[in-house]
């Protein structure tokens, strides 16, 4: 709310020519102050809230990774950086943290990949919008009950076994999800069917945003379609795969609820990702300390990918201009 | 819902090549309708062994293998109360709603007010407050369980509704702000003057004049932190793990634990009720949730 002379009636531009500039600044700096006191009124609930139940843990967290805190044990020893190195030489962490690498680069991988496959090649087909709702549908059910589904599926006398008995005549019965060769796999493709549909949703979001002219003139000069995709289209679609890609490393790195229910029966559930370790430490353990040090570790991985995403998005915006 | 859902998002013509000549990665449109409909196919497989197993008793589901044909639909009733009694679905429902609805409701409402005082008042700093509010967001999850357990034990707050809809209210804040800043932000600033001059009370303006002016957005985003918190399982386990006090989520995970007490059967009969209220919400408050989408 200003105050701009010029828009005012004359009366109350006389009145303030004849108040003065200093008055004008003073009643303004008041203006402000009464503005910013009802402003932190409204503001409180979300400042109060997110302030106590979300900072002052993360605070009260990175302060736990540097004790000693163990189950039974006081809260008040200073441990430095002991969590740390213990996290570096534990058998069990790098074994968490290869399953996660592995867990997020296919995670990412797979569904983008077939995101922009389906995105690109379903065009045009028939029944084109009913491929795409059959991909998207998975998208609405929880990833618990995914979990449970799934888990049934590749039980030893599940779907998928069943299928393979039919496809090669022989009995089937494989525990997918109790092998360690395969129970990543498994997740992962679980994953795919889920997710692949919002993928392919925000990519063709990002194809439409696209302007025709520039294909149309390379349309003109000749250039055969896959040129049109590769020197065109590609490089436009980049902000949008740059954001989904980014999306879907910080949701790997935090995914628990597909790997905790369908890891139930799996012998190693326990460092099947960063994130079930975390909790297995936890509360199961009760290495307090320790497993808040792995959710530091945690959180700088994810800041690293947030920053990065917005160095990335800076340069691709200056590539585009 | 996803049909629909999608005809809206992405049913306008992509502009950037005619469908005839749009970039093919193999042969023809036949290899390529092939392979779609095998994809097709796949993909609804597991609904196709969902829709059936819920048909069957645990005593058929043995025998007709996962996905031989139930024989009639006279057991889904019993797979129904049973999940509904055994897996304890039932005061796990009613949890979950008040979960939703309470958290959901709150986190919005708190949400808008932030946002109507990070854009309609003047003020030195918005952008400290405003990163103060949504800080939160950029850390995983996992940075939050230990000190939520131990600050919730000490302060008694641990396995009560109380305590989960504290959580779930703060943690669906931030979200709506930063969408419903943006929202507001572009709304004219003669709207709330010309109040403010009728002298209306400052929570008047907010109340009858910005909030009618975003329902669509509101609504939205209710249904989206609804289904977040519907959703969630991790904050479920760590804080709210008494059997009175379980979400639906948390309920279905103990459930399929134990699951050689029960057949699967029952197991994703109470998946797929677990699924279903969210789903339902969207089918309802579909229209306002496009045009909230759209703003």
């Amino acid at each position: 709310m200003t105050l701009e002379p010029a828009t005012l009636p004359e009366d109350d531009s006389a009145i303030i020519a004849r108040l003065g500039r200093a008055t004008l600044a003073r009643s303004e700096r008041v203006l402000r102050r009464r503005q910013f006191r009802i402003a932190l009124v409204f503001m409180a609930p979300a400042v109060i809230l997110t302030s106590v139940v979300l900072l002052a843990p993360i605070l009260f967290n990175i302060w736990l990774s540097f004790t000693r805190w163990k189950k039974f044990a006081g809260l008040d020893e200073f441990a430095g950086f002991a969590n740390y190195t213990n996290l570096l030489t534990n058998p069990s962490f790098s074994e968490a943290s290869t399953n996660t690498v592995i867990w997020v680069t296919a995670s990412l991988v797979l569904p983008v990949g077939f995101g922009l496959l389906f995105a690109l090649s379903l065009r045009g087909l028939p029944f084109e919008n009913a491929f795409k709702n059959i991909i998207f549908l998975p998208r609405v059910i929880a990833p618990t009950s995914i979990g449970v589904i799934w888990f049934y599926v590749y039980a030893p006398k599940g779907v998928l076994n069943a299928g393979l008995e039919r496809v090669t005549g022989s009995p089937v019965d494989i525990g997918w999800l109790y092998q360690d060769n395969t129970i990543m796999a498994a997740i992962v493709v679980t994953y795919l069917w889920q997710n692949v549909g919002l993928v392919m949703v925000l990519l063709l979001l990002g194809l439409a945003a696209i302007p025709t002219d520039p294909i149309e003139a390379a349309r003109m000069d000749g250039a055969t379609p896959r040129q049109v995709f590769w020197h065109i289209v590609l490089p436009l679609l980049l902000p949008t795969l740059l954001v989904v890609s980014m999306l879907s490393i910080i949701a790997g790195f935090g995914a628990f609820d597909l790997l905790w229910v369908m890891g139930l029966g799996y012998p190693g559930r326990r460092t099947l990702s960063l994130s079930v370790y975390m909790y297995f430490e936890g509360f199961s353990k009760g290495s307090w300390a320790y497993a808040a040090g792995v959710a530091v570790v945690l959180g700088a991985i994810t800041l690293v990918v947030t920053w990065l995403q917005a160095w990335l998005q800076v340069r691709a915006d200056g590539l585009k201009g | 819902m996803a049909k629909e859902f999608i005809d809206d998002l992405t049913g306008k013509p992509l502009p950037f090549v005619p469908a005839d000549s749009a970039p093919r990665l193999s042969g023809s449109s036949w290899a390529i309708l092939l392979l779609a409909s095998i994809c097709a196919v796949l993909w609804l497989v597991p609904f196709w062994y969902l829709g059936l197993s819920v048909f069957k008793t645990t005593q058929e589901y043995t025998f007709s293998g996962p996905l031989g044909l139930p024989s009639g639909v006279a057991p889904l009733w019993g797979n129904i109360v049973e999940a509904w009694t055994a897996a304890g679905l039932g005061s796990a429902f009613v949890n979950s709603a008040i979960y939703g609805v309470v958290g959901a409701g709150f986190a919005v409402f708190f949400g808008a007010m932030g946002a109507y005082a990070l854009t309609r008042l003047r003020f030195v700093g918005r952008r400290f407050w405003f990163m103060l509010i949504f800080l939160g967001t950029i850390f995983p999850f996992q940075m939050f369980l230990i000190p939520l357990f131990f600050g919730y034990s000490r302060l008694g707050i641990i396995n009560t509704q109380a305590g989960m809809i504290l959580l779930y209210v703060a943690i669906a804040i931030p979200f709506p702000t930063l969408v419903l800043k943006n929202h507001m932000a572009q709304m004219s600033l003669e709207l709330d003057e010309a109040a403010r001059m009728d002298g209306a009370a400052e929570f008047r303006v907010f109340w009858s004049i910005i909030l009618p002016n975003c329902t669509g957005s509101l609504v939205a985003l209710f249904l989206l932190q609804f289904t977040w918190i519907w959703n969630d399982l991790l904050f479920s386990m760590v804080l709210g793990n008494r059997p009175e006090i379980r979400s639906v989520m948390n309920a279905l995970q103990v459930f399929q634990g134990n699951y050689s007490s029960t057949g699967p059967n029952v197991a994703l009969t109470a998946s797929l009720l677990a699924s279903l209220p969210p789903v339902l919400a969207f089918v309802f408050l579909r229209r306002h949730f496009m045009e909230g989408l759209k703003v």
